[in-house]
């Protein structure tokens, strides 16, 4: 008589098929597993930190774009509207005005224009600026230090490893979540956290 | 025969090619979206030059029930009595402060700005502006309480431009003499704050208020107020008493009026008052028989912006310097047939040596004190130690951890006191060899602490840009 209860002994066979059987479910699972952290985790994306931020202009020249990512931003409410802007205007020099032997910027990307006595604004072209930060050495040195250096995004290719990083001495690029892609002073900073 | 037409179309051909792109070369102009920067592309409007309004200078007071105190002592104006920043009084002050940090005897709330207060028989007065009533006052406290005992001044509409008011006033026994930020010079009476007189300095002399307004305080010497100008006179000495001009030095090369204030210096035996001008170095005579004759002039230091005053530092040396990207200087003053020239025994730039962009530095035992400007580096905003006969060689500096920022100090009991500008007031042990910190705390919430700070009978009147308080420095009290 057959005992139908016992069992068979597994084969080789078939053990090696259930195990791989196994090993194909469980690598399946784990992809499926890595890319659905993957897409659920944010992106992100190089930045400069402007508090760290030295005015080398290494960002200039290192970006691997023919013309650099890296752009001069201004913080109007940090701005003083000055007359005399040490962020645009060279220094000792003994006139205020447009002439391009007065102005700081190579490009002549900073604008500046009268809004009452004793008030004049500043804008960036950023056609023209070339992220060399000579203007925002220049506001930091006597200046509110409200023109500052950002990658624009539209611009930067987010490489996976930044070449001017690499070449940064004051370690000020770091990596930050897309949604939070600029570090931003003065009440533009609050506007954009708050967004 | 085919061969040849082959070539010939072929050179043609290419000769076209060639000619179309030499055609394109010699007209394309790879800069014709270039603009040209020129002057007066900012719109400034032609001729433009600040005009302020007529101002009835004196016109408003108001008294109230502060009582002056009876404090012994003063601080009679901008850098005290002796124009060193130096306090003489016999008087311990601590060299610690407990957790509690330092006593605060009374605070008072000011318009934003970096005037700063003068003492004197138990009064405490400043040039405030009062951005409600939209005024320069002058207003005169109680040196117990800061109770406030009057008021006088003047409507003004000022727009903030790095604070509003900036200058430190002159005071003696009888006299208060102010300047305000747009060239207003009010003289009253110390005791009653009754007007005595006004001068408007840019619209009766063409004076240029400068950048950022008027940052220069002014001197009374002899009961004369002594006041720089920058326009069509340099110099003006006006009698305290009747506000009449008693001398006034011409100013032929136009020079401008800075934020540095006038300084008496005796050189060579004779009383000078020097002046850094925005276009070169005067001295004028200070003795009463050539008093406003010019001893020396001289542009070889000549700057944008000046802000500290000029210090003498014996055998005829003047040390100036500036911000801005302007650096220091030291210059000799030579006595030969019976003349003064001036030369320049050491120039540095920024970074180079000793410099300062706001504070007037301090000359204590034969060695200058100063806090770096931002353009200085490494060094930037630290306070550091030069000895004068070689302004490039540090002693020593207060190190990377210890920055000032832009803050006053002042020297007392062998200390300084140093407040940086967001209003943490160190104590240090006076050395020339090395930075010796006794203690430090917050005395101050505000930004910008830059009015220079006054001192008497142990009690330390210091400000921020909208808050002035009054500290007790005596040891054990």
């Amino acid at each position: 008589m057959i005992d139908k209860t016992s069992k068979k002994p597994l084969k080789r066979r078939d053990f090696i098929r259930k195990s791989l059987h196994a090993v194909a479910g469980l690598t399946i699972g784990g992809l499926a597993g890595i890319l659905f952290s993957k897409s659920s985790s944010e992106e992100m994306v190089w930045q400069l930190d402007p508090n760290i931020c030295i005015q080398c202009e290494k960002c200039s020249v290192n970006c691997v774009l023919p013309h650099s990512a890296v752009k001069c931003v201004h913080s109007y409410s940090v701005c003083g509207y000055c007359d005399l802007c040490s962020g645009y205007l060279q220094p000792g020099t003994k006139v205020r005005d447009t002439g391009a032997e007065s102005q700081l910027c190579p490009s002549g990307a900073l604008k500046r224009t009268y809004v009452e006595d004793p008030y004049f604004e500043y804008t960036i072209d950023e056609k023209l600026c070339v992220g060399c930060g000579k203007c925002v050495k220049g506001c930091n040195s006597f200046g509110n230090g409200s023109l500052y250096l950002q990658t624009r995004h539209d611009r930067c290719l987010n490489c996976n490893q930044c070449s001017i990083a690499r070449r940064c001495p004051s370690q000020a690029w770091n990596r930050v979540p897309a949604s939070r892609s600029y570090i931003l002073k003065g009440d533009e900073k609050k506007k954009f956290l708050k967004s | 025969m085919n061969e040849k037409v082959v070539n010939l179309v072929t050179a043609s051909g290419a000769t076209f090619i060639g000619l179309v792109f030499l055609t394109w070369w010699l007209l394309y102009n790879p800069v014709r979206d270039f603009v040209e920067s020129v002057p007066g592309m900012d719109n400034r409007p032609p001729g433009f030059k600040s005009r302020s309004e007529a101002v009835d200078i004196g016109a408003y007071f108001a008294s109230f029930d502060g009582i002056p105190s009876g404090i012994q002592g003063s601080w009679p104006r901008f850098r005290g009595a002796d124009f060193d920043n130096i306090s003489k009084e016999k008087i311990r002050l601590t060299s610690s402060w407990g957790d509690a940090g330092p006593d605060i005897l009374w605070s008072i709330d000011l318009g934003e700005g970096h005037a700063a207060p003068v003492v004197s028989n138990g009064r405490v007065y400043i040039l405030d502006y009062d951005e409600d009533e939209r005024a320069d006052v002058l207003r005169c406290f109680s040196f117990d309480d800061g109770t406030e005992i009057w008021r006088r001044g003047y409507e003004l509409r000022v727009k903030r431009n790095h604070g509003m008011s900036r200058t430190v006033p002159a005071v003696t026994d009888k006299y208060v003499v102010t300047i305000g930020p747009k060239c207003h010079v009010m003289c009253v009476d110390a005791v009653s704050g009754d007007f005595r007189w006004g001068i408007d300095l840019e619209r009766e002399y063409g004076a240029e208020v400068p950048l950022w307004y008027t940052g220069q305080c002014p001197l009374i010497d002899d009961s004369l107020a002594v006041i720089a100008v920058g326009g069509r006179s340099l110099i003006i000495a006006v009698d305290c008493e009747t506000g009449e001009v008693v001398w006034e030095v011409p100013n032929p090369n136009d020079w401008k009026m800075s934020h540095s204030s006038i300084m008496p210096f005796f050189i060579q035996g004779k009383k000078m008052y020097v002046y850094c001008a925005l276009g070169g170095i005067i001295g004028i005579s200070a003795e009463k028989e050539t008093a406003g004759e010019i001893l020396f002039e001289t542009n070889l230091w000549d700057r944008t912006v000046i802000a500290p005053s000029p210090i003498h530092i014996g055998d005829g040396r003047i040390f100036v310097t500036a911000g801005y990207g302007a650096g220091s200087m030291m210059l000799k003053l030579n006595f030969e047939d019976g003349s003064f020239s001036a030369e320049s025994l050491q120039e540095l730039k920024p970074g180079e040596g000793i410099a300062s962009e706001q504070q007037t530095p301090v000359f204590y035992k034969g060695h200058l004190f100063s806090l770096l400007p931002k353009d200085a580096g490494p060094l930037r905003n630290q306070f550091v130690c030069y000895h004068p006969d070689d302004c490039s060689q540090i002693l020593w500096s207060s190190g990377k951890t210890n920055r000032f920022g832009l803050g006053p100090y002042i020297v007392a009991d062998d200390k300084f006191f140093i407040l940086s500008d967001d209003g943490i007031l160190t104590i240090l042990k006076v050395s020339t060899r090395e930075y010796v910190q006794l203690a430090r705390a917050k005395v101050l919430d505000g930004v910008d602490a830059w009015g220079p700070l006054a001192l008497v009978s142990g009690r330390l009147l210091a400000r921020d840009s909208r808050r002035l308080v009054c500290i007790d420095l005596r040891a054990g009290f």
